[in-house]
């Protein structure tokens, strides 16, 4: 399923004699263009569809609910059966949206997606005086492009990933950092003092970030000895019915807390609550994309929620087994290729999806940081600890196999020998386990006494 | 104000920033010249104005009765304290002269007290739903506006307004409460504080929440006298002073009030009047106020046939005096949500009054703003903005 074929065969037929440029235009649009779009609109609206969904559940409101398919039912009668006359066209919308399934959909209020898009579509595309046109008109593709990017290293099933590239987590870390050249360039030249500010936060946020992401990436990286997401992945498989043994995550608790570090390190980077310095609404008014409107700024948005989904594909393939399944991963191989390629797709999206619903949990439960905070955050704590987890993880593989080196694997059915015995992994979980609860009851003791007042407040919860 | 605002130059390579009169955290329109180098802030100075209706002015034009409607409209956050005050005062000058004298029918002064603290819960509710919301959590805010509602419900049954009820009138209350009212009310309570443990879980002891208000804008007790604060704002630094206490009016004196003060809540790395200890003791307050609903329920006597019963009344007949009040200048202060609400007026022995003064406590609170936000960082002044809940109508007025 890669894309290898097909620009192969363009290749070939470009090299041939007096090729039609048109015709070259249109192959380039119908090979990389289209297929790019209808990965990207899905895949922004998924997580849009999320968000508001997920808001609205905590907030105790409905959400999206009254848009559904009528209005489009309604707009495909008018152009479709114009001939009729307008009271036989309205029965006959009236007849279409009485079908069963299609109240549900307007209950999930999914036409609200398509209004959105249309809305989007259909602004001004309004540029305010005072900006730095071509940095302004610019920025949105930018930030399209270095979220989109990452997406070709992902594998989504066994084969079916865009680009092999044998460093493809270096690749994802370097691709995915052109999105903050984007910011910069938004908060610049909208000419405006709050997307400046905003701007500035957002570059050095993200900068910082990436040094904590990078090192969690390298704790696997070092785990495994490789680059390739595939040959990570397939470092995951145990060959047991219990597959989710395998996975990194469970490994070594350095793996879980690196693991977690990716997590909060992703969501940094993009810039989603707890750490959205960068939009900040009720500081910066709406931050880098504060003079932005209509699609320019549906790219922003549509940016962020493919770089969340982003960071669900990054955790998952780097700790969670990529594309297995958590159970019987071993009967999964064996069934055929293309059953085997619908369930690896569907399971590897149920886990990014999860991601996705995490982070928007997130972002409707906690407050946002202060500037400072965030640095603190990144450089005192997170910082510091991927060092120790790198070196924690180094010495249990010194300890276990007399070296540090991973070594590589093959593809899937090849099978990982646990590096572990069971009393080393025993150990491995027990000792960094024991020395973490004793250092988390001693900070409790000294310092998470709460306020009679405050406890009053909870309802006697300490 | 503007032309001392209009700074040569800024020195150096500090940026003006406008914060206000549109911007989300301003809460209406409150305008911040803010100056900052890079994310900390060297000075922030509010420019007042935007919203003035010259609503004293309109108090010289209009009879006695006519401006409890304006009242509403000085706080619309908390109209029902707002009403009060004015009535109170307006009683209290008609009270100069035996034959104006008026008694407020018992019955009144209970629902009085009783509507003062719902309204004190659902402007506190949103004192610290928004503060939350400033600090980029949105959910409580809504919670928090859910209730709120609650409380709305139960006003617009007893005088058909959800925001400017209007229903506090000198010599009493507009109405008398529908039926059913008194368990509308316990149902409400009961509900409401299973409701405000939660929302204390989601966001009051958070800790990003509390690191972000700890220590941030600390007030003295002594600074907090001398700029003139009030309410939670002054109780947030530790002065222990509330006028339903201390010079108690209507029924507050039989009630017992109980004064939460600000003591270092966030512990640790908290200071006493810092943000958020501003916080907590309105958080105090509603837990208060919802005792205070209580018991005032308990002491609620039965109605009686005429509005005029001075026990079970609900409305003493004021119509001669306001067409004759007594002449004198009368100054009553009341504790409203933000604070003491002051009402001067000056009667000159005519159905208008001679002049209307009101002393709001957000308009105070604006002075010590410059000097709190200096050296903080940008996304402070939102925190400072908030912890004091400022509404900007008092403001200006």
């Amino acid at each position: 399923m890669t894309l290898g074929p097909a620009v192969d065969a363009l290749a070939q037929w470009l090299s041939g004699p007096d090729p039609a440029w048109w015709a070259v235009g249109a192959a380039i649009v119908a090979v990389w263009v289209l297929p790019v779009l209808a990965v990207v609109f899905p895949v922004a609206a998924i997580g849009q569809i999320i968000e508001r969904k997920v808001a609205a559940a905590m907030q105790r409101r409905h959400g999206p609910n009254t848009v559904g398919i009528d209005g489009i039912v309604r707009l495909v009668v008018r152009l479709g059966g114009f001939f009729l006359p307008r009271a036989s066209q309205d029965r006959l919308v009236e007849r279409i949206c009485a079908l069963p399934g299609l109240g549900l959909l307007k209950v999930l209020g999914l036409g609200q997606l398509a209004a959105d898009g249309v809305k989007m579509i259909g602004k001004e595309d309004f540029i305010p005086a005072g900006t730095d046109g071509l940095i302004f008109r610019a920025a949105p593709y930018l930030a399209l492009t270095g979220a989109f990017l990452p997406f070709a290293v992902i594998p989504f099933a066994q084969d079916l990933v865009a680009l092999e590239v044998p460093v493809a987590a270096l690749y994802a870390l370097a691709v995915s950092g052109v999105t903050v050249i984007a910011l910069l360039m938004a908060g610049w030249g909208s000419g405006n003092k709050f997307s400046l500010l905003g701007g500035m936060r957002a570059v050095a946020q993200v900068i910082s970030y990436e040094i904590p992401v990078g090192l969690a990436i390298a704790g696997v990286v070092l785990w495994c000895g490789t680059m390739d997401l595939h040959q990570i992945v397939a470092h995951q498989y145990n060959g047991e019915w219990y597959s989710f043994l395998g996975w990194n995550i469970v490994q070594s608790p350095f793996l879980f807390l690196l693991a977690c570090i990716l997590f909060f390190g992703g969501l940094a980077e993009c810039q989603r609550t707890p750490f959205d310095m960068a939009e900040a609404e009720s500081e910066l008014v709406s931050g880098f994309n504060t003079e932005y409107s209509g699609l320019r700024w549906g790219m922003f948005a549509m940016a962020e929620y493919t770089e969340m989904i982003l960071v669900g594909c990054l955790v998952s393939t780097l700790f969670l087994g990529g594309y297995q399944s958590p159970i019987g991963e071993n009967w999964i191989i064996t069934l055929a290729p293309w059953l085997q390629t619908i369930l690896h797709v569907g399971i590897f999206a149920a886990k990014f999806t999860a991601f996705v619903v995490l982070m928007v949990w997130i972002r409707w439960t906690l407050p946002r940081f202060r500037v400072d905070q965030v640095m603190r955050l990144c450089w005192l704590t997170l910082v510091p600890l991927c060092l120790v987890c790198l070196f924690g993880l180094a010495l249990t593989m010194l300890l276990a196999n007399g070296t540090v080196t991973g070594a590589a694997f093959g593809r899937l059915p090849a099978m990982q020998h646990l590096a572990l015995g069971p009393v080393g992994y025993l150990l491995a979980w027990a000792i960094p386990v024991a020395v973490a609860v004793v250092l988390i009851v001693l900070a409790r003791r000294k310092y998470g006494q709460m306020h009679p007042a405050l406890r009053e407040l909870t309802g006697g919860a300490s | 104000m503007s032309s001392d605002l209009a700074i040569e130059s800024a020195g150096g390579e500090r940026m003006r920033i406008n914060m206000g009169p549109h911007h989300p955290a301003t809460h209406g329109v409150l305008r911040l010249i803010v100056e900052c180098d890079g994310e900390i802030v060297s000075s922030a100075t509010p420019d007042h104005g935007y919203l003035h209706r010259s609503i004293e002015k309109i108090g010289e034009c209009v009879e006695w009765p006519m401006f409890v409607p304006y009242t509403d409209r000085v706080d619309y956050v908390c109209a029902m304290n707002a009403n009060l005050a004015y009535c109170v005062a307006v009683e209290k000058l008609l009270a100069t002269d035996k034959t104006t004298a008026v008694q407020v029918p018992r019955r009144a002064e209970v629902i009085r007290v009783i509507v003062a603290e719902l309204n004190r819960i659902s402007s506190h509710l949103v004192a610290v739903g928004a503060m939350s919301m400033d600090l980029g959590a949105y959910t409580p805010f809504l919670h928090g506006i859910a209730q709120r509602e609650g409380v709305n419900d139960i006003f617009e049954k007893l005088c058909g307004q959800r925001l400017t009820y209007n229903y506090i009138t000198i010599g009493g209350v507009g109405f008398d409460l529908h039926t059913g009212a008194v368990e509308e009310i316990e149902s409400f309570l009961a509900q409401f504080e299973k409701e405000m443990i939660r929302f204390n879980k989601l966001i009051t002891t958070n800790t990003i929440f509390r690191d972000r208000c700890a220590g941030i804008a600390v007030i003295s007790a002594a600074e907090a006298v001398a700029y003139g604060l009030v309410g939670p704002n002054l109780r947030g630094s530790g002065v222990d002073w509330d006028i339903r206490r201390d010079e108690p009016y209507g029924i507050y004196g039989e009630l017992g009030v109980r004064v939460p003060v600000g003591q270092g809540y966030a512990g640790r790395t908290g200071k006493v009047g810092d943000c958020y200890d501003r916080f907590i003791v309105r958080l105090l307050e509603i837990n208060e106020s919802v005792r205070l609903i209580r018991a005032a329920l308990k002491l609620l006597p039965p109605a009686a046939e005429k509005p005029a019963d001075p026990v079970g009344g609900f409305q003493a007949d004021v119509a001669k005096a306001l067409r004759k009040p007594p002449k004198g200048e009368i100054r009553v202060r009341t504790e409203a949500p933000r604070g003491e609400m002051g009402y001067v007026i000056v009667s000159d022995g005519t159905k208008t009054p001679y002049r209307v003064r009101c002393r709001t406590g957000s308009f105070t609170a604006c002075s010590i703003f410059n000097k709190l936000m200096k050296g903080i960082f940008l996304a402070d002044i939102v925190t400072v903005i908030g912890s004091f809940d400022i509404v900007v109508p008092e403001i200006d007025r």
